[in-house]
């Protein structure tokens, strides 16, 4: 944790207008990735997680724009680079794999011939040697058979492969920071459990940084080291995996640990959290969560509450996970304690 | 299975077949055998789960219940009366006792059709209400029975949020007071929080109206919270059926085991995954010989190139794999 961070995001505001006004859909995020190790960002659907990857990778989609703080990549601000220098950046030094590989290959196109395309924007090299490489690479991610499956169409691929065909494309060019947008959410269990492995050995062997976007909190335990909660457009909890799952505080990671089936008993109800996530349009003051939280008070209402650590009193395994550098837990919430 | 009395749904040896033509004259050289060969029992008030992958027939399996797909063979009775032998004709009123719930409730409900007119289309279609004074009533009474108020009976789908469109869904389907609910996926599209109020529900609906629901899913996790039996399908076919807690704290069949091995729990003190089954599911037209899971299987052997028959284990445990057999 030493190094310094290979991205830093500073109070990232990505707006749209709606309804006559510019509405911030992504309101002062923040967060370091350092490298070798990965963040996972985690809400549920309409939090502003995906919009934040795509705002990293300049990629919003009109009529949206970042509208305030800035990112940082090797310490160069992203926001202020032109369009050809924020497109030799894309894919060279920040990798992308969306969630949905069926719709992000091209169906026309042999999937070797799309990876070496990638290649050969960013580096002069031959068509023979880009082609190497991909073979190389088509093995690394373990596609079984990687002579011939560069010469094959999208289609005739499994889903499995296909993702790994994304994730391969994402890789070749060694970038420091792979974006990975709810990289299994469409992979039955099986094939999920092979792409888990497989970013976790990407993970410790190429030193790559992963920000890991996903609804998943299963998921997020099996690759993260550090989580960020997203609600209604804000982070409202950062900690280690550990602190996070084992120790939420904000009422919202609580309610959504609690929601999990698999950690109940058949006969019990699960926990639910009342209401829905609202449309940003009538995201309310204060707290967004407020509405939906059954701790809200009036200070809720007046002013926003800001990232600030917490302590954990009474449990010693919190305790010895403090002492292990794992202490750097903050929460969003004024119904939660400050350490004294 | 748990029950003495005669199950509400008897299924034995159901196959369902899809041709594959080819060429001009559309001969048919093939046949996905999407399922094959699947028997189960479901009682009132009960839950079984079919679980498996994608390409496994649990979807076909549902739909060939409610004959939405014509079943190539096999029997499907429910309270004793056969139901493959039937005229659509004669079919059409049995269908009130079986109804669905699909995973997509915005694909699913007619856009173009106020959530009144969504409520009380099966109800005029079975001819159950008398009068307009009781179908409103029926109608008031499903709304509210899903928890949503019958001042938004006027409003059309696209007003809802996923959740309260899957309690529509829901809605719909007990409107005309069913026995047998098929949950396809019903919870798969929703987040987590709004997953949890639908499964609530369901289980709420399920001890009031005893009502047995077929729960159609590919997550393992939902499972073991709603079902009471579990049947987990491998290219068409049941590879292990137990009830749910047994299966979780013990599964017998190697696929079960890499099924649940590859679950991820989101608990720091769980195991993590692990990837135990090889490869990719092979296609359904031409599934391999003998036991259909040996290629992907880390303990295959010889002998399971021949086909391996669905051996009971104990009562209501039932396991399709040579190694099984050779323990007990």
């Amino acid at each position: 944790m030493s190094e310094e961070p290979v991205l830093k995001v500073e109070g990232l505001q990505t707006s749209f207008p709606l309804g006559g006004k510019d509405v911030p859909i992504v309101d002062g995020v923040s967060f370091a990735l350092h490298p070798g190790r990965c963040l996972a960002l985690v809400g549920e659907s309409g939090c502003g997680k995906s919009m934040t990857a795509l705002s990293l990778m300049r990629l919003i989609p009109q009529p949206g724009s970042i509208t305030g703080g800035d990112i940082f990549l090797e310490g160069e601000g992203l926001r202020s680079l032109s369009v050809p220098q924020m497109r030799s950046l894309r894919g060279k030094k920040m990798g992308m794999i969306f969630q949905e590989p069926m719709t992000s290959l091209n169906p026309v196109t042999r999937v070797g011939e799309q990876v070496i395309e990638a290649i050969r924007i960013h580096e002069k090299v031959s068509k023979r040697a880009a082609r190497a490489r991909v073979i190389e690479i088509f093995r690394q991610v373990g596609i079984p058979d990687a002579e011939s499956r560069v010469e094959a169409f999208p289609h005739q691929l499994s889903g499995g492969l296909k993702q790994r065909v994304m994730i391969a494309m994402a890789l070749v060019l060694k970038p420091r920071v792979l974006i990975a947008d709810e990289p299994t959410t469409a992979l039955d269990v099986t094939i999920q459990a092979q792409i888990i492995e497989l970013m976790r050995e990407l993970m410790t062997e190429t030193k790559t940084a992963i920000l890991l976007i996903t609804h998943d909190l299963g998921v997020v335990n099996q690759i993260a080291d550090d989580i960020a909660v997203m609600y209604a457009g804000r982070v409202i909890e950062t900690g280690s995996r550990r602190r996070v799952l084992k120790f939420p505080q904000h009422p919202y990671t609580q309610g959504l640990l609690g929601a999990l089936p698999g950690r109940a008993e058949r006969g019990q109800r699960l926990h639910e959290i009342a209401g829905i996530v609202p449309a940003p349009v009538h995201w309310p003051g204060g707290c967004r969560f407020r509405p939906r939280c059954d701790r809200a008070m009036e200070v809720c209402a007046e002013s926003v509450p800001t990232l600030l650590p917490v302590g954990l009193e009474g449990s010693s395994e919190a305790n010895d996970l403090e002492l292990q550098g794992e202490g750097n837990h903050c929460c969003a919430c004024y119904a939660v304690e400050e350490p004294s | 299975m748990s029950a003495p009395t005669t199950p509400l749904l008897r299924v034995r040896d159901l196959k369902t077949y899809f041709p594959i033509r080819r060429g001009l004259l559309r001969r048919q050289v093939g046949a996905v055998r999407a399922v094959d060969g699947l028997s189960f029992d479901l009682s009132a008030g009960q839950t079984l789960a079919l679980v498996g992958e994608s390409g496994c027939g649990k979807t076909t399996v549902g739909r060939s219940v409610l004959r939405l797909v014509e079943p190539t063979a096999g029997s499907i009775q429910l309270e004793g009366q056969e139901l493959l032998q039937l005229s659509e004709k004669e079919l059409q009123p049995l269908r009130q006792k079986v109804q669905m719930v699909f995973q997509d409730p915005m694909t699913s409900l007619n856009p173009r059709m106020r959530v009144r007119q969504i409520l009380s289309e099966g109800l005029k279609s079975f001819g159950i209400c008398k009068n307009p004074g009781e179908l409103e009533d029926r109608v008031a009474a499903a709304m509210s029975r899903v928890q949503l108020l019958p001042e938004q009976l006027d409003r059309f789908p696209h007003e809802f949020s996923g959740g309260q469109r899957q309690r529509i869904g829901i809605a719909r389907a007990l409107a005309v007071e069913p026995q047998v609910l098929i949950c396809d996926e019903a919870v798969s599209a929703l987040d987590v929080s709004i997953q949890a109020q639908i499964l609530n529900l369901l289980s709420e609906l399920q001890e009031e109206l005893s009502l047995a629901y077929l729960f159609i899913t590919h997550d393992l996790s939902v499972v073991r919270f709603l079902a009471h039996d579990v049947a987990v399908m491998y290219l068409g076919q049941i590879v292990e059926q137990a009830p749910s807690t047994e299966l979780f704290a013990k599964p017998e069949h190697p696929y079960t085991q890499g099924l649940l091995a590859a679950v991820p729990s989101p608990d720091p003190d769980q195991p993590r995954v692990q990837a135990r089954v090889l490869g990719d599911l092979p296609s359904p037209a031409s599934p391999p010989a003998g036991c259909r899971f040996h290629p992907r299987c880390g303990q295959a052997l010889a002998r399971c190139s021949t086909d391996p028959p669905l051996l009971e284990l104990k009562a209501g445990r039932e396991a399709r794999c040579w190694l099984v057999d050779a323990e007990s």
